[in-house]
């Protein structure tokens, strides 16, 4: 191997992108010529020089949340449309078979969307933070620190009861958006189970709790004074359901 | 919740060296990959929205700065992630920032290609993807920028040097 076929082999050498052979020749032209050999050295200084550096600019939490409004901007407005061109079909509709009751009664409980739908972006909310490290915005166990840090970030104040004495322990909150709407969780823990306690403004007076099973998966929603809520866990429904009560209660 | 944010805000900050359009340009991108209704999980999902933040750039650059790209007031450099890993060893603050400003001073299409590869640690294959050339392509830009970088370096020791004998 000549000096000038070697060139750009040992960058590749030096970003592990050569196979076996590749690997091979390089390396045996490396133990022969001295002039590649220090070429190398010099490109793996930089490269742990720059490593060592630590230069990836880190984002403010501001971009996380100009993020968060863009989005649920953005997405209202073609549901908006939608929903326009929607009640007028349906205006259409009723005024010609006088079904207006119909309409009327259609439960608007996540901003008018329909819940099993609703119910399924919950729980894919509720697994995708299971997933990841991202549990929480804001980790702590004080109902003191965790309400304040929703201040400015939901138009509303979501409730952060204390019950750990009954077994229920608080893990921290934080901000999602479901269904175009900005949403606080809640995060609770029962003994090894998660519990997410989705909470948002844009319910409707009150209502009853609900159950819904979604792939072994139980949540519970109701509204209570205007707003929605959603439990999501794999905990037993049981305990799910006593969870629910003692929100209910608060 | 906003998957590669990290990494976006990361490239678009390096291109535009400076922290209120790199949000901007995070902010068009997001809107632009949202509005494409495509999947965001994967290596690939990774690939595009680099791909997007990075022609977000460069059209904001032309945009902005009529086709010259001039050295922006650049804002000192401050480090918002407060946790630093307990294994790696730090350079001295003065050998960072001359690292840092070489990286800086590269022309973009020398620029991108070291924050993808050494900052970022995308393989050949994602630089081509996000920057849509052909690897052998990924490999000479790679090549020459990290030659134009020992220069420079080089040059600053030098500098250094010289500047401490006199």
């Amino acid at each position: 191997m000549t000096c000038r076929e070697a060139g750009s082999l040992l960058h590749a050498r030096l970003d592990n992108e050569l196979d076996m052979a590749g690997l091979a020749s390089i390396d045996l032209h490396l133990s022969e010529c001295g002039v590649c050999a220090a070429r190398y050295a010099s490109l793996e200084t930089l490269h742990e020089e720059i490593a060592a550096a630590d230069l990836a600019y880190a984002p403010g939490i501001s971009l996380e949340r100009k993020l968060v409004r863009q989005y649920a901007g953005e997405k209202k407005s073609p549901s908006r449309f939608w929903s326009w061109n929607w009640l007028n079909a349906s205006v259409l509709a009723a005024a010609s078979i006088g079904t207006l009751v119909l309409l009327l009664s259609v439960p608007r409980f996540w901003a008018g969307g329909d819940t099993d739908a609703i119910g399924a972006e919950i729980l894919d909310s509720h697994l995708r933070a299971l997933q990841t490290v991202h549990q929480v915005d804001v980790p702590s166990s004080d109902q003191h620190t965790v309400k304040p840090w929703f201040q400015g970030k939901t138009s509303f104040s979501p409730p952060v009861p204390d019950l750990s004495e009954r077994d229920f322990i608080l893990i921290g909150g934080r901000l999602e958006v479901i269904h175009q709407q900005p949403a606080a969780a809640i995060v609770y823990r029962r003994r090894q189970h998660v519990i997410d306690l989705y909470v948002s403004s844009s319910g409707e007076g009150n209502s009853k709790t609900e159950l819904f099973e979604i792939g072994g998966y139980h949540l519970f929603h109701w509204m209570q004074n205007n707003m929605n809520y959603w439990a999501v866990s794999d905990v037993d429904p049981t305990d799910l359901r006593t969870f629910v009560d003692l929100i209910r209660a608060r | 919740m906003w998957p590669h944010m990290r990494a976006a805000y990361n490239l678009a900050r390096w291109l535009v060296r400076n922290d209120q359009d790199a949000e901007d340009i995070v902010q068009e991108s997001f809107l632009k990959a949202f509005k494409a209704q495509t999947s965001f999980r994967g290596s690939e999902a990774k690939t595009w929205m680099l791909s997007i933040v990075r022609n977000t750039a460069i059209d904001f650059i032309r945009r902005d700065k009529t086709g010259i790209d001039v050295p922006l007031g650049e804002q000192k450099y401050e480090p918002k992630d407060e946790s630093p890993d307990p294994e790696r060893v730090l350079l001295d603050q003065s050998r960072r920032e001359q690292v840092r400003q070489a990286i800086s001073d590269l022309e973009p299409e020398f620029r991108e290609v070291i924050v993808l590869r050494e900052i970022e640690g995308l393989s050949y294959k994602e630089i081509a993807g996000v920057l849509l050339i052909p690897m052998g392509t990924v490999m000479s830009r790679l090549s020459r920028a990290r030659n134009l970088l020992l220069a420079e370096l080089a040059r600053d020791s030098a500098g250094r040097a010289s500047g401490g004998a006199a």
